[in-house]
């Protein structure tokens, strides 16, 4: 008796820090997404419904973000994904100075998303940036292109500069994974005739899967999540066009409608679990190893 | 297992935006109920007149350049008050405003505050600031402050805060180039946009205009909308006419309105649909465009980046009847309300505005001074200033205008101005539904500021 007392006594400070610092901010943000709290209006803070979540649906900027995110998270990740395993299984191989080139393959997963944001914006630049110079000297273009001020192209440009953070995430997870893989297997392989073709879909794949299926779905909420590279690039201008929901929360943050950025928040955690669900159900979440 | 994690790993991202608030709060709370007991030594402190004040004081335009003077003067005035302490708090210029407007609402241990043209209605009607008049009896300088400098830290008859340096838009132009290309210094918004489209050459990157699309953008518009509507515009009421209509219901307004799209799509940059403040002027230091409409506070910056004599500035340019309407702002140190130290206080912004200060201050920042004296400064009556006096010579052609900052609504009309007119500059709405937005915006927030 004495020694379970003594168990929960122990486990108290743990469950406190959880309860203060994880658990009571999600439940007072799920409050405030249905109340009209305003950081400059803080006196006339009120319960109204499912107002946030109404007018959200009828605001075109919400809706044009809600279109924005599944771009964002869908191209980033396919491209994120098929490059970052081709690296991971060109890194497989052993040569010479292999150590040095996967350093410079995955320093971009070390830097800040906002700093990158920052350098992509400069890069993209349509009067000084490099890029369009670039494009110029080899003579693909004669006007500059306004990779973040024209709406038709600004949502692919930080889909790009999305697809270079993220590569090197995929190449040090796949790459880990690759190298798990049993060298007996291949051995056998071979005697059984099987083709390098044959032995990546019959023996490495499979291997790897559940690396797989949990790095996308973990990768899908990061992207998801994370505002931090379109704050630096374009702020969702020109005119809202390169929105997602999150960078769209920290707008609605930062003007202080936290009622608001809340609800959209709350849309964010359910479109979320939905996938979530949705995920290790079709992927049959056995499969899915620890790491 | 995994299911597990990743389901902590979504509600931690998803509620680390409230957690952020709630950071926020905590610490405003926390700092008042510092602030309580620290006031109270301090309050006791300034009574006996032995013991040292501490003053707190925030500002909002920071920079890098500016903070240091300020800090250069805020140095002197501890030397000559040996008494009397001062804490400077600068916080980046884009959340300074915020950053304020959350220290004051939690009441926190600040005594002296930067307000602004733009807020001080904000700040009075949340009753954050004290009003200056009894402080202003004894100062001897006092008499020589400008009546511009009164007017924009004043809401009616009271004074808040002591403005410490004055804006207003002029011209800055590429005179070499439009030397080169033989053409006379615009005078007119229409000869502004022909010698813009004139000078534009995308081949080799230059434009005519620094245009600002991005944070700011109701500026030009707005200048170009009240210089069209000329002298039908309440001056005293400026985002109306004087038959009670929005400045942006007259066919006037569209025309105006088509003019600067125009300047947009055929003397302009486009990536400049997005551009703020810095980006503009870059875009002018390093020669990518010809025109700037900027407050003089860019002319260090034009100094150090320019050689002399590739640039000058002229007035600003007029609507069609020869009229443009101009205001002056400003920024500058008010008292709060709260503050258990305000005799301190006072005494630093009497120190921070005295004509000597005011006049080096003036200098090095880029302002027009607070006092009529300093105008016989030889500095102010040549070279890039001298277009501003010049215009408050001439009050016929440069009408007085008061900006709307009364309306409580109007801190919001940047951003609305700024996103509408984005969509508008992108093709994705007409000159007509953009003018309606706005007219719309103006109704509306006559409405609430009537109902108060």
């Amino acid at each position: 008796m004495k020694q379970r007392t003594f168990i929960w006594l122990s486990l108290f400070p743990a469950f406190l820090l959880l309860a203060v610092f994880t658990f009571y901010p999600f439940l007072r943000g799920v409050i405030m997404a249905f109340q009209n709290y305003e950081l400059f209006n803080l006196n006339n803070v009120d319960f109204i419904g499912l107002q946030n979540f109404e007018t959200a649906f009828r605001d075109s900027k919400f809706l044009t973000a809600l279109q924005n995110s599944v771009y964002w998270v869908f191209f980033s990740l396919v491209f994120q994904f098929f490059i970052g395993l081709a690296l991971a299984l060109m890194l497989k191989k052993q040569f010479r100075g292999r150590g040095v080139y996967q350093g410079f393959v995955f320093y971009s997963w070390a830097l800040s998303g906002f700093l990158i944001g920052l350098i992509w914006k400069w890069l993209f630049n349509s009067q000084y940036g490099v890029i369009n110079d670039l494009l110029l000297k080899i003579g693909i273009i004669h006007e500059r292109i306004g990779f973040l001020s024209d709406p038709h192209w600004a949502m692919f440009s930080v889909i790009v500069a999305n697809v270079w953070y993220g590569i090197a995430f995929f190449a040090i997870m796949l790459l880990a994974a690759l190298q798990s893989v049993p060298g007996e297997l291949y051995e056998a392989a071979d005697i059984d005739g099987a083709n390098a073709f044959r032995q990546f879909f019959n023996v490495t794949l499979p291997y790897i899967m559940p690396t797989i299926i949990a790095t996308t779905l973990l990768r899908v909420i990061w992207i998801f999540n994370d505002p931090t590279l379109i704050y630096g690039m374009t702020n969702g201008g020109p005119a809202g066009s390169t929105h997602v929901l999150s960078s769209l929360l920290m707008e609605k943050l930062l003007a202080g409608n936290y009622g608001m950025a809340s609800a959209i928040g709350v849309i964010m955690l359910a479109i979320l679990m939905l996938y979530t669900i949705f995920y290790l159900f079709v992927t049959k979440s056995e499969k899915v190893g620890d790491f | 297992m995994f299911t597990q994690s990743g389901m902590k790993t979504i509600s931690k991202l998803a509620v680390s935006s409230v957690a952020m608030a709630l950071v926020l709060s905590a610490c405003g709370g926390n700092d008042n109920n510092n602030s309580s007991g620290a006031s109270a030594g301090a309050s006791a402190g300034s009574s006996a007149g032995g013991e040292k004040v501490k003053l707190r004081m925030i500002e909002s335009l920071t920079s890098d350049t500016r903070t240091a003077e300020l800090q250069k003067m805020i140095d002197a005035f501890e030397k000559a008050n040996s008494n009397i302490d001062v804490e400077l708090i600068s916080p980046p210029f884009d959340q300074a405003d915020n950053k304020i407007r959350t220290m004051l609402s939690a009441k926190e241990d600040i005594d002296i505050v930067e307000a602004r043209d733009l807020n001080v209605a904000e700040f009075v009607n949340n009753g954050y600031l004290e009003p200056l008049n009894e402080y202003t009896k004894n100062w001897s300088e006092f008499s020589t402050v400008t009546k511009t400098a009164l007017d924009v830290g004043s809401i009616g008859d009271k004074l808040y805060f002591i403005s410490n340096g004055l804006y207003q838009r002029q011209m800055f132009y590429r005179a070499d180039w439009l030397k080169d290309a033989g053409i006379a210094v615009p005078k007119t918004y229409q000869e502004l946009v022909d010698a813009s489209i004139k000078l534009t050459d995308k081949s080799k990157n230059r434009y005519g205009f620094s245009f600002r699309g991005g944070p700011g953008a109701n500026s030009v518009p707005d200048t170009m909308v009240l210089a069209y509507n000329g002298a039908n515009v309440n001056t005293s009421d400026a985002m109306f006419l004087n038959d009670g209509k929005s400045i942006y219901s007259s066919p006037e307004a569209k025309q105006a309105l088509d003019l600067y799209l125009k300047l947009f799509k055929e003397g302009s940059p486009a990536d400049s649909v997005g551009w703020g403040f810095s980006e503009q002027v870059q875009a002018f230091t390093s020669g990518v465009t010809a025109f700037l409409l900027q407050d003089p506070d860019v002319i260090n910056t034009l100094k150090d980046g320019m050689e002399e004599g590739t640039w000058a500035t002229a007035p600003m340019p007029t609507g069609p009847s020869g009229v443009a309407l101009i205001s002056a702002g400003g920024a500058g140190w008010g008292i709060t309300s709260f503050s258990t130290k305000k005799e301190a206080a006072w005494k630093l912004i009497e120190f921070l505005s005295s004509n000597e200060q005011n006049v080096e201050w003036s200098k090095s920042y880029g302002t027009i001074p607070i006092h009529s004296t300093a105008t016989e400064d030889a500095y102010f009556n040549d070279g890039p200033y001298k277009t501003l006096l010049d215009m408050t010579a001439d009050p016929k052609t440069f009408v007085n205008y008061k900006p709307p900052f009364n309306y409580p609504a109007n801190s919001k009309f940047g951003t609305v101005s700024m996103e509408t007119g984005q969509q508008m500059l992108l093709g994705k709405a007409s000159v007509e539904e953009t003018l309606a937005k706005w007219d719309k915006f103006w109704i509306d927030a006559k409405a609430e500021l009537d109902a108060k």
